[in-house]
C-alpha cells in the first residue's frame, strides 16, 4: 500500500514548467532532435538536385521546407525516408540520422525506414479497391500483422487520429474513394499513422483542397505535433506561417535558412528568403 | 533601399500608397508645427488659424492610412519587412497624429499669447522648438530611408529636449513667483513647452517603430528595463 | 466582312452535311459484316442445332443427326491447356516489363512480343509440330495447347504491361512508404488494382486462339472421338469445323454452320463479358 501514501507528481506543475520551456520565444531548437541531416547531395543521373544540405529537424514540431518549384524541398522529403530510391538513377550522399541511426546504412532495409516514416501525399491516393477500413489498416496487415482484435484496435485509433472516426464509423466497409478529397486526404494519413511511425513527411497534403479541408488538415497536424515529428512541403506561405514550429527554405537545391518560423518570416537573415517570401522573385 | 520589385505591381503599388501617405501625413504636421510657433514668434494669429485647421486633415490621414494598411494585410498578407513596414506604418500615424494634435495646442496658446504684450521670454523657445522638429523631421527621415542609425540617433536626443524643457519650466515658474501679473503668459509658455518636448516623445515612438521596420528590432522600453 | 455572307454559309452547311452522310455511310459498312456474319451463321446454322448437337459424337457418313460433343469439349481442354501455358508467362511477363527490368531490354522485349503477335498462326503450328509433334511422334492434345499457349503469351504479356502501367504511380509509392515490401505492393497493390484489366485480356487473348484452326491442323489434328488421354489427337470445334465445311456431305455442311454458331457465339459472349468487366472499371476510377 506504499503507492497511497506516495505524494502523486502534481500534473499541473509538470505542465507549466514544459510550457515554460516550449513559450520562450527566442530559444534555439534546444529540444530533442529527430533527424540530423549532414552534407546531404543528391543527382538525378548527372543533375544535382540537393547541394550538400545540413540540417537538424527537430522531434514533436513542425518543419515546414519552403521555395520555388524545383528547389528540391520535395527531393529533400523523398530523400528523408529514402521513397527516392524508386526514381531510377539517383545517387545520394552525405548522411541522414534519425535519433541518431544511420538511414542509409547497408545493413537497414529502406522498408523498415518508411515504417518508421510515413508519408502523406500532395494528391490523396487511398487505394481505390479497398474499403476505408482496409485502407487504414494495408499497412499493418501487409506487414504481417494477423491479429483480427490488434487490427480492429489500431483502425478505430488511427482514425480517431486522424480526426476521421465520427465521419466514417458507419461506412467503414465503403470503398475509400467514395470519400470527399480532404476526408481522403485525412484517410491517406490514418493510414499512414497505423503503422505507427515515429514522423510523418507530407509533400504538399493541402494543395488540392479547398479551405476548409485545408483548416480541418492543418488542425490535424497542430494535434498530431504533440506525438509525432512533421515535415510538411508546401507551397503555401501563409500554411506555413500557420503550421509549423520551424522553416527551411530552399532554393536551387540548396538549404538556405532554416529558423524559427516566426523569425523567418518576419525577419529573415538572408537575401533571398526575403525576397522569396515577399514575392520578389523576377 | 534597392529591394528588387514584387513580381505583383499592385502590391507594390499598395506599399507605395502606404509610404506617400505617411510622408504627407509627416509632412503637413510638420509644417501645422512650423506655422504654429511662427504664429507664436512673429504673433500672426493667421498662421495659427491655419494651422488648427490643418489638423481635420492630418486626421482623415491618419485614418486613411489605418485603412490602407489593413487593407494591405487582408490582400496581400506582407511577411517580413513589407509586415514590418505596414506595422510600423500603423503604429507611427497617431504619433504623427499627436503631433498635429500639439501643433494645434501650440497655435491656441500662441494666439492667446498674441492678444497681450510681448513676452520677452518667448525667446526661449526658439531653441526647444529646434530641437523637437529636427527631431520629428529625422525620426521621419528615419523611417522612409530605414536609417537604423538615425533612429536610433533620434532616441537618444530626447533626455537632452526634457531638459531643456525642464529647465525652461523651473526659469519660467521662477518669473511666475516674481511677476504674479504675467502668470497667464508664463503659464501659456510653460504649456507651449511641454507640448514640443511631447512632440519630442511622439519622435522617439516613431523612430522606434522606424528601427522596428528596418531591423525587425523592438528597442522600446530597453532603458528601463537596464536600469530596473 | 465577306466570309459570313448568307450563301457561303448555305455552302458551307452543304459540305458539313456531305462530311456527315460519308462517315455515316463508313460506319454502316464497319458494321454490316458483322451483322451479316450473323445473320448468316444463324440463318444456315440455327437448323441444324440441337440438343444432340451438344451431347453427341459425329455421326459416320452417311447417316444423319450426331453432334460435336466432343469438339466443344476438345477447345475447352485445349483453352485450359493453353491458359496454363499463357496466362502465367504473359501476366509475369507483363509485371516484369511494366514493373522491373531495365528501359532498353524492356524496349527489346516489348518489341519481340509485338513481332509475336504479328507472326501468322499457322507459323506457330509448323513449330509446335517440328519441335513436339515430330519429336514425341504423335499429334497430342498438348501439343495444341502448348501451340494457342504461345500466341496467347505475347498478347496478354502486352494488355498485362498496358494496364499495369496505368496503376497511377501514387498507390505504389503511398504503398511503399507504408514499408510494404517491393513484392507485395506489385500482387497486393498494382495487379489487385489492373485486375480488372489483367482478366479482360486474358479474355480477350482466349476469345482470340478459340477461333484458331491453322495452329491445330498440326498438333492437336483432330479427332472424329472423345480424347481420353492428353497425349492423343483431340478435336476442337474449329477443327471439325474446317473439315465439315470441306467435306463434299451436306449434313456435315449443316453441321459445320451450327459449329460456326456455337463459336461465334461463345466468341461474341466473351466479348460481352469483356465489356462489362470494362465498364465496371472506368465506372469506378
Amino acid at each position: 500500500m506504499t503507492t497511497v501514501l506516495m505524494p502523486s507528481p502534481d500534473p499541473v506543475v509538470f505542465e507549466r514548467r514544459d510550457r515554460g520551456i516550449a513559450s520562450s520565444p527566442e530559444a534555439e531548437p534546444a529540444s530533442e532532435l529527430a533527424f540530423a541531416v549532414k552534407d546531404l547531395s543528391m543527382w538525378y543521373g548527372s543533375k544535382r538536385a540537393i547541394d550538400k544540405v545540413t540540417l537538424d529537424i527537430p522531434s514533436k514540431a513542425v518543419t515546414a521546407i519552403i521555395g520555388p518549384s524545383g528547389c528540391g524541398k520535395s527531393t529533400f522529403l523523398r530523400a528523408l525516408n529514402r521513397m527516392h530510391e524508386l526514381v531510377p538513377r539517383t545517387r545520394i550522399e552525405g548522411t541522414v540520422l534519425l535519433r541518431g541511426e544511420n538511414l542509409y546504412a547497408n545493413t537497414i532495409d529502406s522498408a523498415v525506414v518508411r515504417r518508421r516514416i510515413g508519408m502523406v501525399f500532395q494528391k490523396s491516393n487511398p487505394f481505390p479497391t479497398m474499403s476505408i477500413g482496409e485502407n487504414v489498416i494495408i499497412g499493418l496487415r501487409l506487414n504481417g500483422v494477423r491479429d483480427r482484435r490488434l487490427l480492429n484496435e489500431q483502425l478505430e485509433k488511427s482514425l480517431r487520429m486522424a480526426a476521421l472516426w465520427d465521419e466514417v464509423k458507419d461506412d467503414l466497409y465503403k470503398p475509400g474513394t467514395s470519400l470527399s478529397g480532404g476526408q481522403q486526404q485525412r484517410l491517406c494519413i490514418a493510414r499512414a499513422l497505423a503503422v505507427e511511425p515515429e514522423v510523418i513527411l507530407m509533400d504538399e497534403p493541402c494543395s488540392a483542397l479547398d479551405p476548409i479541408a485545408t483548416a480541418k488538415i492543418e488542425e490535424l497536424i497542430h494535434d498530431l505535433k504533440k506525438q509525432y515529428t512533421i515535415v510538411i512541403v508546401t507551397h503555401n506561405m501563409q500554411q506555413a506561417g500557420r503550421v509549423s514550429d520551424y522553416t527551411a527554405f530552399f532554393y536551387m537545391g540548396r538549404l538556405i535558412e532554416f529558423g524559427l518560423t516566426t523569425k523567418i518570416f518576419t525577419n529573415p537573415s538572408q537575401r533571398q528568403t526575403e525576397d522569396y517570401i515577399t514575392g520578389r522573385f523576377g | 533601399m534597392t529591394q528588387p520589385k514584387h513580381i505583383l505591381g499592385t502590391f507594390d503599388q499598395a506599399l507605395a500608397t502606404l509610404r506617400n501617405d505617411v510622408l504627407m501625413m509627416a509632412g503637413l504636421a510638420e509644417r501645422s508645427l512650423d506655422r504654429a510657433l511662427k504664429g507664436l514668434l512673429q504673433r500672426d494669429d493667421n498662421l495659427c488659424a491655419t494651422a488648427i485647421a490643418d489638423d481635420e486633415e492630418i486626421d482623415q490621414l491618419e485614418k486613411q492610412i489605418d485603412k490602407d494598411g489593413v487593407d494591405i494585410l487582408l490582400r496581400y498578407q506582407p511577411v517580413a519587412s513589407d509586415l514590418r513596414r505596414v506595422i510600423s506604418a500603423m503604429k507611427l500615424s497617431p504619433n504623427i497624429e499627436r503631433v498635429g494634435d500639439q501643433a494645434t495646442s501650440i497655435a491656441r496658446r500662441a494666439r492667446k499669447l498674441n492678444g497681450h504684450p510681448v513676452l520677452p521670454e518667448v525667446e526661449w523657445i526658439f531653441p526647444i522648438q529646434k530641437h523637437a522638429m529636427a527631431m520629428f523631421k529625422d525620426s521621419i527621415d528615419a523611417f522612409v530611408r530605414e536609417d537604423v542609425d538615425l533612429a536610433r540617433a533620434v532616441v537618444g536626443r530626447d533626455n537632452e529636449l526634457d531638459d531643456m524643457n525642464r529647465t525652461a519650466n523651473r526659469k519660467l515658474t521662477e518669473l511666475m513667483a516674481q511677476n504674479p501679473d504675467q502668470l497667464r503668459g508664463y503659464l501659456n509658455l510653460i504649456f507651449v513647452s511641454r507640448c514640443l518636448e511631447r512632440v519630442g516623445d511622439h519622435a522617439t515612438n516613431i523612430s522606434e517603430d522606424a528601427v522596428y521596420a528596418a531591423a525587425a528590432e523592438d528597442i522600446r522600453h530597453q532603458t528601463f528595463a537596464a536600469s530596473s | 466582312m465577306q466570309v459570313l455572307r448568307a450563301n457561303n454559309h448555305t455552302w458551307r452547311k452543304t459540305k458539313s452535311a456531305l462530311a456527315s452522310a460519308l462517315t455515316f455511310v463508313s460506319a454502316v459498312l464497319v458494321i454490316a459484316p458483322l451483322g451479316l456474319v450473323f445473320f448468316y451463321v444463324l440463318k444456315m446454322g440455327a437448323g441444324a442445332l440441337s440438343l444432340d448437337f451438344f451431347t453427341h459424337l459425329p455421326a459416320p457418313v452417311g447417316s444423319s443427326g450426331g453432334g460435336m460433343a466432343n469438339a466443344i469439349i476438345g477447345t475447352l481442354e485445349l483453352l485450359a491447356l493453353a491458359s496454363a501455358i499463357g496466362i502465367p508467362i504473359g501476366v509475369l511477363g507483363g509485371v516484369y516489363l511494366a514493373e522491373y527490368g531495365s528501359a532498353r531490354g524492356n524496349a527489346m522485349l516489348r518489341f519481340i512480343a509485338d513481332v509475336l503477335n504479328g507472326v501468322p498462326s499457322i507459323t506457330w503450328g509448323v513449330v509446335v509440330y517440328g519441335l513436339v509433334v515430330l519429336r514425341f511422334k504423335g499429334f497430342s492434345a498438348y501439343a495444341g495447347g502448348l501451340a494457342l499457349g504461345l500466341i496467347m503469351i505475347p498478347l496478354i504479356l502486352r494488355t498485362t504491361e498496358e494496364v499495369i502501367l496505368l496503376v497511377p504511380n501514387g498507390y505504389r509509392e503511398a504503398a511503399l512508404a507504408l514499408g510494404i515490401a517491393r513484392w507485395k505492393t506489385i500482387v497486393h497493390i498494382v495487379m489487385k488494382t489492373a485486375s480488372r484489366g489483367i482478366i479482360t485480356g486474358i479474355l480477350i487473348a482466349l476469345a482470340r486462339i478459340g477461333g484458331e484452326t491453322a495452329p491445330l491442323l498440326f498438333t492437336a489434328f483432330g479427332n472424329h472421338f472423345w480424347n481420353h488421354s492428353l497425349s492423343e489427337p483431340i478435336a476442337a470445334l474449329p477443327l471439325q469445323i474446317f473439315t465439315y465445311a470441306i467435306s463434299p456431305y451436306d449434313e456435315w455442311h449443316r453441321q459445320a454452320w451450327a459449329g460456326a454458331l456455337v463459336l461465334v457465339t461463345g466468341v461474341f459472349c466473351v466479348n460481352v463479358l469483356v465489356r462489362i468487366l470494362t465498364r465496371q472499371r472506368t465506372a469506378s476510377a
